[in-house]
C-alpha cells in the first residue's frame, strides 16, 4: 500500500508544480493557507484515528462517516474501481462547484476517466479553450485527493468545528450517481 | 354493337387478366399472415366531384379511382365522366386495371375499360404506366386499343402547390391523341383535345375538401371539326365547384 | 402492482416442493408444458379495454389491465414464470424487449418456433433473468403494441447495485391515438405525407425568399422536388397525444421527491413511431444506463429518444419546487409532460416549444464526409457542450456563428435546437461502465442498408422488404460487425433480438451496449457484436409501421457443429 500511496503523492506533487496545486493538493501541501471553516489539513502523525475507505465504480464503503468536532483523521483511501475517483471533504455546495471545475478539467483533457494527467506536454492545449494556466491554478483544494484505478491515496484532516459536511467523488457525474457519503459529528 | 370474333376473345382474355392477377397478390398476405403482419391495402379516392358551369349547359362531372392490392400488384378500379345536367351522360368510361410495380416511382398497368358514352359504347384494352415523375408531377400516360382496333392515347399530369398546409392549388393537364377518326364518336385523328385545370382545395380534413376551380378545354384538327358540326364549340371554358374525397 | 388481470405470487420452490411433496408442480397448457418451480410467478391477461387519456375515452389493448402493463420488478438471476392469457379474439405475443433468453421465450411469432398466442389460449413464458437494468415488454403481433400492450421491466443486479437512489421511477414516453392503426398504415400507404401538416408551403417559400434570396430558395425547392424527397418528413405519424406512463399532458404524471434526494428515472421509449427529445428543464441529469446496461455516468442536459431504447438517468433535485419533465417529439407536433414534485398537485412551468428541424441534404447521403464508425456521434447535438462552470464555450459544435439570444433555425435531423451551453447527449458519450467481455476483433462485416420508398411507403431492409427477405447467416461464436448504412432520409431505429450489439462509438473497449440502435438518416453507424445466443431472431427497425411494413429480417445464429 504504501508504494501506491507514494506514488499518488509524487503524482499529485509533480502535477501540482505544473497545475499548481489544482484538485489534486491533499495532504502533501497542508499549510495555514489551507484553512477551511471547517477544517484543516493535518499530518499523518497527528491522527488519532485512521479510517479506511474503499472506492468503487461508483460508490463508497462505508458511505458513513462519524467524527467529533476538534478530532484529526487519517483516511486511507481504496479505488477499487476501474475509474478514477476523488475523495474529498466538504458541504454539499462546495462539491457542487467543485464539480463544475471537475467538470472543466474532464473538459479540457487534465483529467481522463481513468487518470490525470502529470506530464504537462501531454495535456491537450487546443482544449483549454483560451483558458490561461493561471486561471486552471486558481482550483487549490485542499480537502481532496484524485486517486487512479487500483491506487490508495490519504488525506488527514482535522475537523474543527460541527458542520453538515459530506465526502465525495465530484469527477464528472459519480457524485449525482451515487459517490458520496455523510459526516456526521457525535456530540 | 357489332364486334368481330378475335376481339371478343381478346376482350376475355384481358378481363381474365384483370382479375386474376390481382387475386395472385391475395397470396403473398397469407404467407404474411404467420408473422402476423399485414400487407393488403386499398383505398377509395373520388378526386373530382363537379359541377361545372359554362355558358349554357352545366354538367356534372367525376373522376374516382379505387384499388386494392400489395405493394408490388393492386388491382384498380377507374371510373370518370360527365353528364349535362338533365342530359345522358357525354362521358363515362370505366377502367379495371391490374398495376404492378415496376420502379421506385412507377406502376405499370394493364386491363379493359368500358364506355358506355358516347354512344355508341366501347371495350378497349388498355396498357398504362403511372407514377410521380421528378418535381413531384404526378404522370399517367395511357394507350387504348378499342374492340373495332382504333389506337388511341391519353396523357395527363397533375401537381399539387400548397399554399398553407391545407389550402392547396392543383394545375392539372391532358391530352388526348388518336391514330384514327372515330366519326361517330366525335374523335379525329391526331392531337383531339387538351384539357387545363386549375382547382383550389380546402382540406377541411385530409380526406375531404372542396374547391372551385376552372376548366379550360380545346378541342384541336379533325376533333374541333366535327364538334363544331355538332354544333358544339372547339373550345370551352368552365367554372367549377366541386368536393374531392376518400374514404 | 395491482390490476385487473394481474395477479402475482412468489413462491419458493422449496415451500412449493414442501407442500406438494415433489420437486415441482406440473402444469400443462395447450400443446406445452412446464415445470413450475420458480421464485416468480405471474399471471398476465390481454384483454381488449378502454383507457382514458386527458379526459377522453379510446380503445386499448391491455397486458394485466392497464396501460401501460404493470412495471415488471425482477432480480438477477431469479427465474420468472409468465402465464399469458389471450382474452382478445385476435392472436397475441409478449415480447422481452432486451432481455437474453432462448429463442422460443423471445415471444416473437414466426421466429425461433414461437408461435402466437390464440385467442383463449395460455401461453407459458419461463426464463431465468441473466442481466440487470430497465427493459420492456410489449406485444409483437401486428398492430398491437401501440394500441397500448407495453409496460416496463426493472431487474436488480446480483450483486451491488452501482447507483444508489433514495427514489426509482420508471417514465414510460409513448405516443397515442384514437386511431386505428391499421386505418393509420392504410392512409400512409395512400399517401405518405398524409399525417404531415408541416410541409413547406408556398409562404414558407416567400419567407425563405426574403431570408436567403430568391434563387437560393428556389434552387433548394428544386433540389428536394427532383428527388421527389420532403425536408420536412421527421414524422410519419402525427395526430399523437404523448403519454408518460399512460398519462397524456393534462393528467400531469407526478413523481415525489424530497429535496436533496436522488431520483433515479428509468426512461423507456414505448412510442409507435416517435423520437423525442428529453429534458427537465433547471435540472441536468445523469445519464448511468443505457438500453439496461451501465454506462459511466455522464451529465447532460436532455437527450435524444429513439423508439425501444431505454435511458437510466439521476437528478439531483434540492429546491423545493415542481419540476417538468418534458419530451418533445423532433417533429414538435406535441409534448409528453409529467412533473417531479416535493407534493402532489404541484406543477412545473411547461417550457418554451422548441422549433422544428429541417432535413439536410446531409440527411439525404449526399454528404458523407461524417460517416463512418464515428457516425453516430451526433446523434444528438454535436459537441460536448459544457455548462455550469460559467465560460462561454458551450455553443462550440451546433450554432456557433449564432449570437447568443437569437432564435435559430435548426437544420439537419440531428439538431435538436439546443440552446448554447446546454449539453445534449451524444451516441459519442456513451461508455460502457464494464470493459466489453469480448476483445476479438470482428472476422466479418456485414452492410445492412437501410431502405425503403417513401412515396410508397415501403420499408425495408438491403432493399428486401420481410417476407422476401434474405436472412442475415452467422455462426454461433463468431464475432461480426454490421454496418447499417441508412440510405432513406428518416432515421431508424434498428433493434436487434436475443443479444446486445456494442456500439463503435469511439469509446475502444467500452463500446456502450444497445440493443436498439439509431441510425440517423443518411448517416453509416457501425456495431460489434458475438453471436453467442443460438436462434433465429427477428431484426428490425423499431418504428412500428416500418417494420409492419416490412423493415425486418432475420438474424441466424446458426449453432455449433458439434
Amino acid at each position: 500500500m504504501s508504494r501506491a500511496r507514494s506514488r499518488a503523492l509524487r503524482v499529485s506533487l509533480r502535477l501540482s508544480t505544473v497545475l499548481a496545486t489544482a484538485v489534486l493538493a491533499g495532504a502533501a501541501l497542508a499549510g495555514p493557507d489551507h484553512r477551511l471553516p471547517f477544517g484543516e489539513p493535518a499530518k499523518a502523525k497527528q491522527a488519532t484515528r485512521t479510517v479506511t475507505i474503499t472506492m468503487r465504480d461508483n460508490e463508497f464503503e462505508p458511505d458513513k462517516v462519524t467524527v467529533k468536532a476538534g478530532e484529526i483523521v487519517r483516511f486511507v483511501v481504496v479505488n477499487k474501481g476501474e475509474l478514477l475517483h476523488e475523495f474529498s471533504i466538504g458541504t454539499a455546495a462546495m462539491h457542487a462547484e467543485h464539480q463544475a471545475e471537475m467538470a472543466m478539467l474532464m473538459e479540457h483533457g487534465v483529467l481522463t476517466p481513468t487518470s490525470f494527467i502529470s506530464d504537462p506536454s501531454k495535456i491537450d492545449h487546443s482544449k483549454m479553450g483560451g483558458m490561461s494556466m493561471d486561471e486552471m491554478m486558481k482550483h487549490d483544494h485542499p480537502n481532496s485527493v484524485l486517486v487512479e484505478p487500483g491506487k490508495t491515496a490519504e488525506l488527514v484532516w482535522k475537523f474543527s468545528k460541527a458542520t453538515e459536511l459530506e465526502f465525495a467523488c465530484n469527477v464528472p457525474g459519480h457524485y449525482e450517481a451515487g459517490m458520496v457519503g455523510k459526516i456526521t459529528f457525535a456530540k | 354493337m357489332d364486334s368481330i370474333e378475335g376481339s371478343d376473345a381478346a376482350r376475355l382474355g384481358l378481363a381474365a387478366c384483370a382479375a386474376v392477377l390481382p387475386a395472385l397478390t391475395l397470396v403473398e398476405p397469407v404467407r404474411a399472415a404467420e408473422t402476423g403482419h399485414l400487407h393488403l391495402f386499398h383505398a377509395l379516392q373520388v378526386e373530382q366531384l363537379e359541377q361545372r358551369i359554362r355558358n349554357g349547359a352545366n354538367a356534372v362531372a367525376w373522376e374516382a379511382h379505387a384499388w386494392i392490392g400489395t405493394d408490388d400488384h393492386k388491382a384498380w378500379l377507374e371510373t370518370k365522366g360527365e353528364k349535362p345536367n338533365g342530359e345522358r351522360p357525354e362521358q363515362a368510361e370505366f377502367q379495371l386495371l391490374y398495376s404492378r410495380r415496376i420502379s421506385d416511382y412507377f406502376d405499370g398497368r394493364v386491363g379493359i375499360r368500358y364506355d358506355v358514352a358516347p354512344s355508341p359504347d366501347r371495350g378497349f384494352a388498355v396498357l398504362s404506366l403511372h407514377g410521380l415523375a421528378p418535381y413531384w408531377f404526378e404522370v399517367d400516360a395511357s394507350a387504348f386499343l378499342s374492340d373495332e382496333g382504333e389506337l388511341s392515347a391519353r396523357i395527363s399530369a397533375e401537381y399539387e402547390l400548397l399554399i398553407t398546409q391545407q389550402l392547396i392549388l392543383q394545375p392539372s393537364a391532358e391530352v388526348d391523341l388518336a391514330a384514327q377518326s372515330v366519326r361517330e364518336r366525335g374523335i379525329g385523328s391526331g392531337l383531339g383535345a387538351v384539357e387545363l385545370g386549375l382547382r383550389l382545395r380546402y382540406e377541411l380534413v385530409r380526406k375531404v375538401a372542396p374547391y372551385v376551380g376552372i376548366l379550360w378545354e380545346r378541342k384541336f384538327g379533325d376533333t374541333a371539326d366535327l364538334a363544331r358540326e355538332e354544333g358544339e364549340d372547339a373550345d370551352d371554358l368552365s367554372f367549377l365547384v366541386g368536393i374531392r374525397f376518400f374514404l | 402492482m395491482t390490476g385487473r388481470g394481474f395477479t402475482f405470487s412468489r413462491r419458493r420452490a422449496l415451500q412449493l416442493a414442501g407442500a406438494a411433496g415433489i420437486a415441482g408442480t406440473f402444469s400443462i397448457h395447450p400443446g406445452r408444458r412446464s415445470f413450475a418451480t420458480a421464485a416468480r410467478e405471474y399471471e398476465l391477461e390481454i384483454t381488449a379495454g378502454r383507457i382514458t387519456v386527458d379526459g377522453i375515452s379510446s380503445k386499448a389493448i391491455m397486458m394485466g389491465g392497464s396501460v401501460p402493463a404493470p412495471t415488471l420488478r425482477w432480480r438477477e438471476g431469479e427465474e420468472v414464470v409468465i402465464h399469458a392469457t389471450n382474452r382478445l379474439d385476435v392472436p397475441t405475443s409478449i415480447h422481452w424487449h432486451g432481455l437474453l433468453l432462448e429463442g422460443v421465450m423471445d415471444g416473437a411469432p414466426g421466429f425461433n418456433g414461437f408461435v402466437a398466442i390464440r385467442p383463449g389460449e395460455t401461453y407459458t413464458y419461463r426464463f431465468k433473468l441473466r442481466q440487470s437494468g430497465t427493459y420492456w415488454y410489449h406485444s409483437h403481433s401486428a398492430m398491437q403494441e401501440q394500441q397500448g400492450m407495453y409496460g416496463a421491466i426493472v431487474i436488480e443486479p446480483a450483486g451491488r447495485e452501482p447507483v444508489k437512489a433514495d427514489r426509482d421511477y420508471v417514465v414510460v414516453l409513448s405516443d397515442h391515438t384514437q386511431e386505428d392503426p391499421r386505418r393509420v398504415l392504410g392512409n400512409l400507404k395512400i399517401d405518405p405525407g398524409y399525417y404531415n401538416y408541416q410541409k413547406r408551403t408556398l409562404v414558407d417559400f416567400f419567407r425563405d425568399v426574403s431570408r436567403e434570396g430568391f434563387w437560393n430558395a428556389l434552387t433548394d425547392r428544386l433540389h428536394w422536388a427532383e428527388m421527389r424527397m420532403d425536408p420536412t418528413d421527421l414524422a410519419d405519424v402525427t395526430g399523437y397525444t404523448f403519454l408518460v406512463n399512460g398519462r397524456g399532458p393534462k393528467d400531469n404524471w407526478t413523481a415525489l421527491f424530497e429535496p436533496g434526494q436522488r431520483v433515479r428515472l428509468r426512461f423507456i421509449n414505448a412510442s409507435a413511431m416517435t423520437f423525442f427529445d428529453v429534458r427537465i428543464p433547471g435540472l441536468p441529469m445523469t445519464v448511468v444506463a443505457a438500453d439496461g446496461q451501465n454506462v459511466q455516468p455522464i451529465r447532460v442536459d436532455e437527450f435524444r429518444f429513439g423508439v425501444g431504447e431505454t435511458y437510466d438517468v439521476v437528478v439531483l433535485p434540492r429546491e423545493d419546487k415542481a419540476f417538468t419533465i418534458f419530451a418533445e417529439p423532433i417533429d414538435r407536433s406535441g409534448y409528453a409532460r409529467a412533473t417531479l414534485a416535493p407534493r402532489a398537485g404541484m406543477e412545473g412551468p411547461i417550457p418554451e416549444r422548441r422549433p422544428r428541424t429541417i432535413l439536410s441534404m446531409a440527411d439525404m447521403g449526399m454528404d458523407h464526409g461524417e460517416s463512418g464508425h464515428g457516425g453516430a456521434a451526433d446523434h444528438g447535438a454535436a459537441h460536448a457542450g459544457h455548462h455550469g462552470a460559467g465560460m462561454d464555450h458551450g455553443a462550440a459544435g451546433h450554432g456557433a456563428s449564432t449570437p447568443v439570444g437569437r432564435p435559430r433555425r435548426p437544420f439537419g435531423w440531428a439538431d435538436a435546437a439546443t440552446p448554447p451551453g446546454m449539453k445534449a447527449l451524444a451516441y459519442a458519450d456513451l461508455r460502457a461502465a464494464t470493459r466489453n467481455p469480448d476483445d476479438r476483433e470482428p472476422t466479418h462485416e456485414i452492410e445492412v442498408r437501410l431502405t425503403g420508398i417513401m412515396e410508397r411507403y415501403m420499408w425495408s431492409l438491403n432493399g428486401r422488404p420481410f417476407g422476401k427477405e434474405e436472412p442475415i447467416r452467422v455462426r454461433y461464436g463468431d464475432r461480426v460487425r454490421i454496418k447499417f448504412v441508412n440510405t432513406t432520409m428518416m432515421a431508424h431505429p434498428m433493434h436487434l433480438h436475443g443479444m446486445f450489439v456494442e456500439l463503435e462509438n469511439g469509446q475502444g473497449d467500452r463500446k456502450p451496449r444497445k440493443h436498439v440502435v439509431v441510425v440517423p438518416p443518411g448517416r453509416t453507424v457501425s456495431v460489434v457484436l458475438t453471436a453467442n445466443e443460438p436462434g433465429e431472431w427477428p431484426f428490425h427497425c423499431h418504428l412500428l409501421y416500418h417494420m409492419e411494413a416490412g423493415m425486418m429480417t432475420r438474424f441466424v445464429v446458426e449453432p455449433k457443429l458439434a
